[in-house]
């Protein structure tokens, strides 16, 4: 296993008089993809947000290249959090979101690098549309141009695709992955989707009611009896069974 | 044909009243039951604008109140709403902001005047600038509360995730996101200060002659040739800024 590019030791998280997350630990390799499932309210977003910056944490440790990030602010961090909703600045064109990060850096050449960016993302000629004039999946492509362009530490994605029809969703999936591997970007993914947590993660973890496990191996945690898995298996055998029979 | 007539008659609402002023304020004189008046004259308009000057001299001090009180509340409920729209006190804050509006103005002049004489602050501008504050800048927070909300905290904070520093995020995308909130507060607050008469001259001592209160002061006299004139000095600001308004909303959409 190579070496840990983010680590999380033993993290809590209260909101009053709830605990949201407890004593988390996770682990996350360079280049490699996390994928994080759990119910809705299981402390998912919490902690991608405390990994942000966005929330702080009572207690527990997070190192990036080994270095901890605690005290740092999000905009310190490189550490980029997308959302359901691609959150495409209303007032900004499509090449205006890509090139807002960069502006900020004061980059140079930011108009070849947002230029080769919207080619990556199949949208060459759409640059100069505002993002009311985009469909779902075009807005979640520039989501994902405007964090990618700035080249982040980390990428915390929290469920992109909720909100996409199945097709779209498909066709992102794939881009994500080539997107990711071309850039060798971290990424930790939420996701409900268990199809979805296979397909993107190269590793998988689990949150349950604030605690975290975090499976050694895709098969480990499809041997899990509590991932889901085999409640899914075994759905797809019955309704293959029910439909030979017909 | 239905909605041609109704904008003919909006045209005319609206035109009317101030076709009427204005021929008011040109009349020497117009006695019952002559439709038009029976002597016309420049004199109401030029002894006012520029031999004794005090019309022109309440029209300006009325548009440096209202432009200041509307520019102060703007930007304080601007931060204001905000704190308070992300406080885990909203509710109770917001509840805070509606109590001057239990009061008239008048009983918020009344309660205020002895602090205000205290501090030397009745019958000058200073005063009935604060004076209005009060009043103005809750209905400023009401107008921003909504406008604060989930999605926008969420865009701020990508902005941050996204390299942005506090004053980049305010600059480059909450002001440009919220340019129709802050037009409208702008507006409404300009509005509430020009027609304002029950606190500007009970603070203001008399001594503080907007238009309003000038205009006020005519009806009292039964001057209603200078009333008029008055009155439409007093209408048009209003129709400038809402014709400005109406272009930067659609600009800003």
């Amino acid at each position: 296993m190579s070496q840990s590019f983010l680590r999380i030791q033993q993290l809590d998280k209260r909101f009053g008089q709830d605990q949201i997350l407890k004593n988390i630990t996770l682990d996350l390799s360079e280049g490699k993809t996390l994928s994080l499932i759990g119910a809705s309210g299981s402390g998912k977003t919490t902690l991608l947000k405390i990994i942000a910056g966005l929330e702080s944490a009572d207690q527990g440790e997070i190192y990036l290249r080994e270095k901890q990030i605690n005290a740092l602010l999000p905009q310190q961090r490189k550490i980029i959090y997308l959302y359901q909703d691609a959150l495409l600045f209303p007032h900004l064109s499509a090449f205006e979101n890509i090139a807002f990060g960069l502006k900020l850096q004061k980059a140079k050449n930011i108009t070849t690098q947002v230029n080769a960016m919207l080619d990556k993302l199949g949208m060459k000629d759409q640059g100069h549309k505002m993002p009311n004039q985009l469909s779902g999946g075009q807005k979640q492509r520039i989501a994902f141009g405007r964090a990618l362009v700035i080249q982040p530490q980390l990428l915390l994605l929290d469920e992109p695709f909720g909100a996409l029809d199945p097709e779209i969703r498909t066709h992102m999936q794939k881009l994500f992955k080539t997107l990711v591997s071309s850039q060798n970007l971290s990424a930790i993914f939420v996701t409900h989707d268990l199809k979805e947590a296979i397909i993107i993660g190269d590793n998988i973890a689990k949150i349950e009611q604030g605690s975290l496990i975090q499976y050694d191996s895709k098969k480990a945690f499809y041997q899990d009896e509590k991932s889901g898995v085999n409640d899914e298996i075994l759905f797809w055998k019955h309704l293959k069974n029910e439909t030979n029979e017909d | 044909m239905m909605s041609k007539v109704l904008k003919y008659i909006y045209v005319l609402a609206v035109v009317f009243p101030l076709v009427f002023l204005l021929g008011l304020s040109l009349a020497q004189q117009w006695q019952f039951p002559e439709i038009l008046p029976q002597q016309w004259t420049f004199q109401h308009w030029g002894k006012s604008l520029f031999q004794e000057g005090d019309i022109l001299k309440s029209l300006f001090l009325s548009l440096g109140l209202s432009l200041t009180l509307a520019s102060l509340v703007s930007v304080l409920a601007f931060f204001i709403s905000k704190f308070i729209a992300y406080s885990k006190y909203r509710q109770i804050y917001m509840r805070l902001t509606l109590v001057p509006y239990i009061l008239s103005p008048v009983v918020l002049a009344v309660i205020f005047q002895y602090y205000f004489t205290l501090a030397n602050l009745s019958g000058n501008f200073i005063g009935v600038l604060i004076a209005q504050l009060f009043f103005a800048l809750p209905f400023g927070i009401v107008i921003f509360n909504n406008f604060w909300n989930n999605k926008l905290k969420s865009i701020e904070q990508l902005s941050f995730t996204l390299g942005a520093s506090s004053r980049q995020s305010l600059l480059k995308v909450i002001i440009p996101l919220s340019k129709p909130a802050i037009v409208l507060c702008f507006f409404q607050s300009f509005l509430v200060s020009w027609f304002e008469y029950g606190l500007t001259q009970f603070i203001g001592l008399g001594k503080v002659k907007t238009l309003t209160v000038m205009v006020f002061n005519f009806i009292n006299e039964a001057n209603l040739f200078y009333a008029a004139l008055a009155c439409v000095l007093l209408v048009l600001p209003p129709i400038v800024l809402l014709y400005m308004n109406k272009k930067v909303l659609i600009l800003a959409r």
